[in-house]
């Protein structure tokens, strides 16, 4: 062990609640702890020695994050986690100096801070034992290559990749995590809120979008994926550039802040000045394919049904070939870092839905007529349908001039 | 903590970045190539680390990762993975005029064709820049594109790029990161002085900079009087100790950052012997310098105080298209320091835990530019000593 490398036990109650609540912090405890009991249920089950998770520090909105999911921490920098048949866990963070904050949230028996994660690891390898061959990996797949291979050389071989297995553990929400996700949807509400009082002509895009962030992150949220860009006609939305806001701008805003590991997303479409009645007219076919989407996605059924629901509504409006790249992406899809089920909401995903399941369901659209409109919620599946955690559903919003 | 994306803008900002310049920054890379005998060059980054990217071909990746494949002659083209839906904005960001989606079954369409350009009757060689950094399962797709019929030859080795002799537009942004950095900080710790809560004051001070359209904020506070520093908690608490912070900011590409520590008593030993450090370190950057003797300098100025474990043992480094560029100036460092080389200066001190006031503890940096006549002061920590 190197002197920069500071080992911190977690079984950490009572150190971690200068950090967390205490309730919050054992309902966290709880929940992560749950994940890992049944990683190390599976793990007995295939009849394996070990799990090594990893994480290359980055907090995609669209994927899973293996080391915050089993081990509750959003890493900084280069993570990994071992997790051994007998249910013994060890989160190795770095940079070291972030040791102490990490353990302070880890659910995992052991914590280490280092600056030498390839050696760390292959000495925490050691100490749980671990059987390579019998061993899995999540997320090694999303490192460097070089650091890869340090680790490879390091263990003298790699675990077979198992990178669905952490998504498939998480793929539904539980409460704490479903709260969590509300909660994330009230913040980005309150951002859109903001949106409509500060956004005004002579505004540039990237002043407004500074102003949403900061103030959707002093209520809470840790990230944000944050799109949001105007036109008089809009092709796409993009991320904020120089452009100055004026009359007649149509502004698109996909606000996706993350709350305790949950990412939701809010489409909105917003118009300086009085739109013109086509655009209303245009708007109402997204929010009319919304409510067939929210329909379609009850418990039990098919991705591609809720797809065929929404482009459904696009066809009979007369825009049915428009319903594919570039004039949209996709019609929703799963939210990270805890797990990215169900997928990308695509006609291709027969993926079926669970209860539980949060994703965004955004029939977001290239009209040529109006230019590209954004209306989407995030959405929990239930048995009847989808449930849109938003408390106001999007609408064509005027900031009056 | 790395974002999910980067805000701010991200356009080709041609009034400071001309074509020209780009032609310029492409001529090491084609005397390379001729060399080596290279048709092309690949050069990959990705939203983390792309300093070679973006110095080449201005495209910094918000998200995912970007790919110039630059020829020797010809039209270079840039693939970047997003969707189709979004190559009008990755058009903007960048001076090379064929921009294509690499992403998912994109791929294939994008680099395959252009690749077949350069197929002779013998294995053809094709050098790479920051390959290390991609992961596996893209670099397995370039491998299958390529087949047989080319070979692949790491090029970080021979080519520096962007190198530590920072060039003249190059020394202009880094100036206006700087800018972007002081009233960020300023915000930082007049916002501290008002309010007493950390994590508002490194609130403010990120707003102060996404407004004047920072593309990456980072921030990182400490909680427990300066012995450690965390990211964003959301909790906004009060604190009665001494402000220590740290808060990075990029503008267009470059890094700026800096230490912050706020005390609102008067001076204390520590944070003397922390200033008079940061001096020694200033005063002793020049051309020729090498790294190790500057951190000796600057840990004998510390004594009796220790370096701040957060330092990592390091005293300094590079910065620019990277937040943090070589050379680190630790113990045994040998490099020795470039006329317009780039390097933020940083020293503290972490009270020994036997008596000393948690105020003892102190983080505080300057980032200074190396000129034949030493060192040029860009940005420097406000006072410690508030009052």
């Amino acid at each position: 062990m190197t002197e920069n490398e500071y080992p911190l036990a977690s079984g950490a109650a009572a150190r971690n609640s200068d950090a967390i609540g205490v309730q919050a912090m054992n309902e966290r405890a709880i929940v992560r702890n749950s994940r890992l009991t049944r990683a190390t249920r599976q793990l007995q089950d295939e009849a394996l020695d070990g799990l090594i998770a990893a994480s290359n520090g980055l907090n995609n909105f669209l994927d899973s994050n293996a080391v915050y999911v089993l081990g509750g921490v959003r890493p900084i920098g280069e993570s990994a986690l071992v997790l051994d048949r007998d249910g013994a866990s060890t989160l190795i963070v770095t940079p070291a100096w972030d040791g102490k904050r990490a353990a302070a949230l880890s659910s995992t028996d052991d914590t280490i801070g280092t600056d030498d994660l390839v050696a760390t690891l292959a000495s925490v390898v050691g100490t749980h034992r671990l059987d390579l061959s019998r061993t899995v990996s999540v997320g090694l797949s999303l490192l460097g290559r070089a650091l890869l291979d340090r680790i490879a050389s390091a263990l003298r071989t790699l675990p077979r990749t198992a990178d669905e297995l952490v998504r498939d553990l998480a793929r539904v929400r539980t409460a704490e995590e479903l709260a969590a996700a509300e909660r994330a949807t009230w913040i980005a509400e309150r951002g859109y809120a903001r949106l409509l009082e500060y956004a005004r002509p002579g505004l540039r895009e990237f002043e407004l979008a500074a102003e949403l962030y900061c103030v959707m992150k002093k209520l809470g949220a840790e990230d944000n994926f944050l799109l949001m860009s105007a036109s008089q006609h809009n092709l796409a939305v993009r991320a904020a550039g120089e452009r100055i806001l004026d009359v007649g701008d149509i502004i698109l805003s996909e606000i996706t802040p993350c709350y305790r590991g949950q990412f939701v997303q809010i489409c909105r479409t917003t118009v300086i000045g009085e739109p013109r009645p086509l655009v209303r007219e245009k708007f109402a076919i997204l929010q009319d394919a919304m409510r067939e989407g929210l329909a379609a996605g009850h418990a039990g059924a098919r991705v591609a049904d809720v797809t065929r629901a929404i482009n459904g509504v696009f066809q009979k409006a007369g825009y049915g070939d428009y319903c594919r790249p570039p004039y949209m992406r996709v019609r929703g899809h799963g939210l990270g870092i805890t797990s990215d089920r169900p997928g990308d909401i695509v006609e291709r995903n027969e993926r079926v839905l669970e209860s539980g399941m949060v994703f965004v369901m955004h029939p977001n659209q290239y009209i040529p007529e109006s230019g590209y409109l954004m209306c989407g919620e995030t959405v929990v599946v239930a048995d009847e349908r989808a449930r849109s955690l938003s408390a106001r559903p999007a609408q064509l919003d005027v900031i009056a001039v | 903590m790395q974002p999910s994306i980067m805000l701010g803008s991200s356009m080709w900002a041609q009034d400071r970045l001309p074509q020209d310049e780009f032609a310029l920054r492409l001529d090491d890379l084609r005397a390379a190539m001729d060399r080596q005998g290279w048709p092309s060059v690949l050069v990959y980054g990705d939203a983390r680390e792309h300093a070679a990217l973006a110095f080449l071909s201005n495209f910094i990746p918000r998200m995912r990762w970007g790919m110039a494949l630059l020829p020797r002659t010809g039209e270079a083209r840039l693939l970047c993975a997003m969707g189709t839906r979004d190559l009008l904005a990755m058009r903007a960001m960048t001076w090379i005029a064929d921009v294509h989606s690499g992403w998912g079954p994109e791929w294939e369409k994008a680099f395959d064709p252009w690749i077949a350009q350069f197929l002779g009757e013998r294995t053809v060689e094709l050098g790479t820049l920051g390959f290390d950094l991609m992961a596996p399962a893209l670099h397995e797709q370039v491998r299958r594109s390529l087949g047989d019929r080319f070979r692949l030859q790491r090029a970080d080795d021979i080519l520096a790029i962007p190198g530590s002799r920072k060039r003249p537009r190059e020394l202009m942004m880094l100036r206006a990161s700087c800018k972007v950095l002081e009233a960020a900080t300023k915000a930082f710790a007049d916002s501290w002085c008002n309010s007493q809560e950390p994590e508002s004051a490194a609130l403010d001070a990120e707003h102060v900079a996404r407004s004047l359209a920072a593309q990456d904020v980072r921030t990182l506070i400490s909680l427990d009087g300066g012995r450690t520093l965390v990211p964003y908690q959301g909790r906004f608490e009060k604190s009665a100790a001494p402000l220590v912070g740290y808060i990075a900011v990029k503008v267009l590409g470059y890094w700026a950052d800096m230490f912050i520590t706020v005390d609102d008593r008067s001076a204390t030993p520590a944070s003397r012997h922390a200033e008079a450090a940061l001096d020694a370190l200033i005063a002793n950057v020049r051309p020729g310098a090498r790294s190790g003797e500057i951190y000796a300098n600057a840990i004998a100025a510390l004594q009796p105080f220790t370096l701040h474990p957060v330092l990592g043992a390091s005293v300094g480094h590079g910065i620019g298209l990277s937040l943090h560029e070589a050379p680190e100036f630790r113990a045994a460092g040998e490099t020795a320091l470039v006329e317009d080389g780039v390097y933020a200066l940083q020293v503290g001190v972490a009270a020994a835990e036997s008596g000393q006031a948690k105020s003892d503890h102190v983080l505080i940096s300057a980032i200074a530019r190396n000129t034949a006549k030493g060192a040029e002061v860009l940005a420097r920590s406000p006072a410690i000593a508030a009052a």
